[in-house]
């Protein structure tokens, strides 16, 4: 995914993406990127929690608009945050 | 009949990593993966609240009506699918043996935020919601990897600029 990121940015827009492993987006470099800790199949979060969905969402956008440094990964760890369902 | 072996063994593997994430991280570490020295970056050009946004998944995401992804090919399938971004997920469906995508099946939108994104225009976060977006499956490998880099997502990027579209959230699975 983070070759299609990467051709997206190139092409003149700003772009965020989920990392589900650290290692991958490490060596691929997309220039921004969120690890939220959820399991793999769960970018946004768990079936049904659409408060929980939106928050990641609106976290993505935080940081779309936060970050200044190519390359940058947030680690988070979402999956350990309190049900907001 | 090797081709049901081999979807099974997909998905068989799908299903353990996904149940044990140390050993998809154990994977992953030794794993060659594209390496890249340098970065493109593109800084924002409006504030996030006038900002139309499109999604990109690899989720391997469809309508119903569009043909299925390529699951017998190893090295899979570089192609992508449009997705009208007013879609009613009762319309869709993933097609994707690598990873395990039960719950997703449950509620696309923890793959695929299409109902989500749209709540964020309503709320005000997003100034738009762009009319399409755009899903792949996330299995690329072999020749397809240069297919997909110097063919396929430099033309989905073309079509995302023609549709003025300033912000893009990318989705993995």
């Amino acid at each position: 995914m983070g070759l299609i990121q990467r051709a997206i940015e190139a092409a003149g827009m700003s772009t965020i993406s989920i990392s589900l492993s650290k290692e991958i987006t490490r060596s691929v470099r997309p220039p921004r990127a969120v690890y939220p800790g959820f399991p793999l199949g769960h970018p946004i979060s768990f079936p049904g929690q659409t408060v929980r969905q939106l928050s990641t969402l609106r976290l993505l956008l935080k940081y779309l608009e936060e970050m200044n440094m190519p390359g940058t990964i947030i680690e988070l760890d979402l999956n350990k945050s309190s049900e907001q369902k | 009949m090797i081709s049901n072996l081999k979807q099974l063994k997909d998905r068989t593997l799908a299903k353990i990593f996904s149940k044990n994430p140390r050993l998809f991280r154990g994977w992953a570490k030794h794993s060659t993966f594209m390496r890249f020295t340098n970065i493109p970056w593109t800084p924002l050009k409006r504030n996030i609240r006038n900002s139309r946004l499109a999604l990109i998944t690899t989720g391997g995401v469809r309508l119903t009506s569009q043909p299925s992804f390529d699951m017998l090919d190893p090295n899979g399938d570089p192609t992508f699918r449009e997705i009208p971004s007013t879609i009613s997920i009762n319309d869709l469906i993933i097609t994707h043996n690598y990873y395990d995508h039960s719950d997703a099946d449950k509620d696309i939108n923890i793959v695929f935020p299409v109902e989500r994104v749209q709540d964020l225009k309503t709320a005000g976060d997003i100034s738009d919601v762009n009319h399409r977006h755009f899903s792949f499956m996330g299995h690329i490998l072999g020749k397809h990897i240069h297919t997909l880099m110097n063919d396929v997502a430099p033309r989905v990027a073309r079509m995302l600029k023609e549709d003025c579209v300033d912000i893009v959230i990318l989705t993995p699975a």
